[in-house]
Parts: C-alpha cells; sequence; structure tokens
C-alpha cells in the first residue's frame, strides 16, 4: 500500500511539473488530465470515494473538454 | 519587462502562497482519531438523523444543506455570467461530427453514460456519488453529441430553452424542498420526516434524494449551457 502510494505521489508530481513546463497548450491539457486521473487513484488509496468520482468526472472529463474548446478558440489569433 | 523580472515576480508570488498555505495548515489542530470531535458525532448518529448510508451525502445535503444552496447559486451565477459575455445568437455553424465508426460506437454507448450518471444521482444516499456528480456525468452526454455529432445535433436534441428549463426547474426543487422544510419541520432545508423510509431502500432518508435529483438536473444542465456557449464561435470560425 505505502509503495503504490509512493508510486503515485511521485507521478503525480511528475505529471504537474510536466504540465507546467511544456508550452504547447495541447500536451499541458493532456498532462493536466494525467493529473487528474493519478489524484482519483491516490483518493481511492485512502477510500474517499465521493471525491474520487467527482475528481474523475470534473477534472479528467469536464475540464479537459472546456481547456480544449478554450484553446481552439484562442489558437486562431497570433500570440507569442 | 524582461524574462528575468517575470521570473522573479513568479516565483515572489509563489513564495508567498506556499507562506499562507504553510500559515494555514499550521494552524489547523492535530489529527485527533476518529473517536472524537465532530466527525465522530456524524459517524455514530448520521444514520438515525437523517436515514442516509452514505454520510458524505448526509453532511452535504442535511446537515450542511445550507452550504449546498450556496455552491448552487455560484454555479447559477457563473453560468449566467458566461452566457452573458460569450452568447451571441442560439444557434451556431455547426461542425459535421466525427467519422461514422464514432457516431456509431458513442450511439451504443451514450445510453449507458446516460443511465450511469442517472444511478448516481437517485443512489447518492446509499453509495459513493450524489447530485452534483451524476450531474457532470449527464453534461457529458451533451458534450459528446457537440463534439462528435456536431453542436446543431445538439441543438435541435435539447435545445439551450429545455436546458435552462432543467436548470430552473432542479434550482427550484431545492429552494421548493427547503421551503417546506419550514412549513413542515420548522426550520430551511430540514429533512423532512413524514418521507423517511426503511433504511437502505431507494426512496428514503427523507428529502435528500429529491434534493440529490434537483442538483443533479441543475448543475448537469448548468455545465452543458457552459460548454455550449463556450463552443459556438468555434465552429462559426471553423467552418
Amino acid at each position: 500500500m505505502a509503495v503504490l502510494e509512493i508510486i503515485l505521489v511521485i507521478f503525480l508530481v511528475f505529471s504537474a511539473l510536466m504540465a507546467v513546463y511544456f508550452d504547447e497548450e495541447l500536451i499541458s491539457i493532456i498532462f493536466l488530465s494525467i493529473f487528474s486521473l493519478v489524484l482519483t487513484a491516490l483518493y481511492l488509496l485512502h477510500k474517499a470515494a465521493d471525491v474520487a468520482l467527482a475528481e474523475a468526472v470534473i477534472g479528467a472529463g469536464l475540464n479537459t473538454a472546456i481547456f480544449m474548446s478554450a484553446i481552439s478558440q484562442i489558437r486562431h489569433g497570433d500570440s507569442d | 519587462m524582461n524574462k528575468l523580472m517575470k521570473k522573479i515576480m513568479i516565483s515572489v508570488v509563489l513564495t508567498g502562497v506556499a507562506f499562507a498555505l504553510y500559515q494555514n495548515f499550521s494552524l489547523m489542530p492535530e489529527y485527533q482519531g476518529l473517536n472524537e470531535g465532530l466527525s465522530n458525532y456524524i459517524i455514530k448518529s448520521g444514520l438515525n438523523d437523517t436515514g442516509s448510508l452514505n454520510l458524505i451525502t448526509a453532511v452535504l445535503y442535511d446537515y450542511r444543506a445550507f452550504d449546498s444552496l450556496g455552491e448552487s447559486t455560484v454555479i447559477f451565477g457563473a453560468v449566467s455570467g458566461i452566457v452573458l459575455i460569450l452568447s451571441r445568437k442560439m444557434l451556431p455553424v455547426s461542425s459535421k461530427g466525427l467519422s461514422f465508426i464514432v457516431k456509431r460506437a458513442l450511439g451504443i454507448m451514450t445510453p449507458f453514460i446516460a443511465l450511469f450518471g442517472f444511478y448516481v444521482i437517485t443512489h447518492g444516499h446509499l453509495t459513493p456519488g450524489g447530485g452534483f456528480q451524476g450531474g457532470v456525468i449527464l453534461a457529458a452526454i451533451s458534450i459528446i453529441f457537440s463534439i462528435v455529432y456536431g453542436s446543431a445535433f445538439d441543438y435541435r436534441r435539447y435545445s439551450p430553452q429545455t436546458k435552462t428549463l432543467f436548470e430552473t426547474g432542479g434550482a427550484l426543487t431545492f429552494l421548493g424542498l427547503g421551503l417546506a422544510g419550514i412549513l413542515m419541520e420548522g426550520a430551511f432545508l430540514q429533512n423532512l420526516g413524514f418521507l423517511t423510509a426503511e433504511t437502505g431502500t431507494l426512496i428514503s432518508a427523507g428529502s435528500i434524494p429529491y434534493i440529490n435529483i434537483g442538483v443533479g438536473f441543475k448543475v448537469g444542465a448548468g455545465l452543458a449551457i457552459i460548454f455550449y456557449s463556450m463552443i459556438q464561435k468555434t465552429f462559426e470560425e471553423d467552418f
């Protein structure tokens, strides 16, 4: 249990850093989605099923869709 | 402002946030175990007070139902603001959608997603889940329609007027149950005692299942409206 938790936390920090590191918005959004999935696994490991369900649905599902539609709108304008 | 100044500013702000978080967390009381404090009271007598097996739903929609009403109001305000800013006309220029294979596969899967959403909403007082989570699952169906079949399909099936009707209906259900609590039990959003049935059955736990259904429809319709008004300008420019 503890080993799995440590692996998940390391992967969580890794995906958060990668989401900040990349300049491409699409890759950042995909890493945020991975972040939410790992966080869901951590919540489930700590027996918080309600929060895990909310995180999976909102973080991995809805946020990704809304961010995708947002970047598809800002892609048309020229940015630095 | 050059790059170095920007990085210094960002580090200063991040350090400040970390310091504030550390201050807040150091003020929190130590973990006392499950045998003391408020959580112990809820674990001991939550089932007797509310009749809800899922204690988190009991806290959300019975002990702290007023906070949930505030959350729904926040979502309502967000939806109103986004629609006010982004929505120019109600029927956007739609895309043709994705390929035939994706359309058929999601045509088979979508009813089961809807069924799972309704299951999560109606069993909120028995199993993990509740109105908010199930409502977001229902909003995902509208997002699938917009992306896979094109937003004109979404408009024809569930027009924004229908979604508005669902949202206001859910909010009015929540408020009406609160007023019924005043009339029958003496306090706003008090759990209605005469609706309680045998613990563990689908229609039990007083007014909690009905509040769940209201919140589910409200949140689902609200988030679907947000996504719909965000997507429409994109398709206007693309096609």
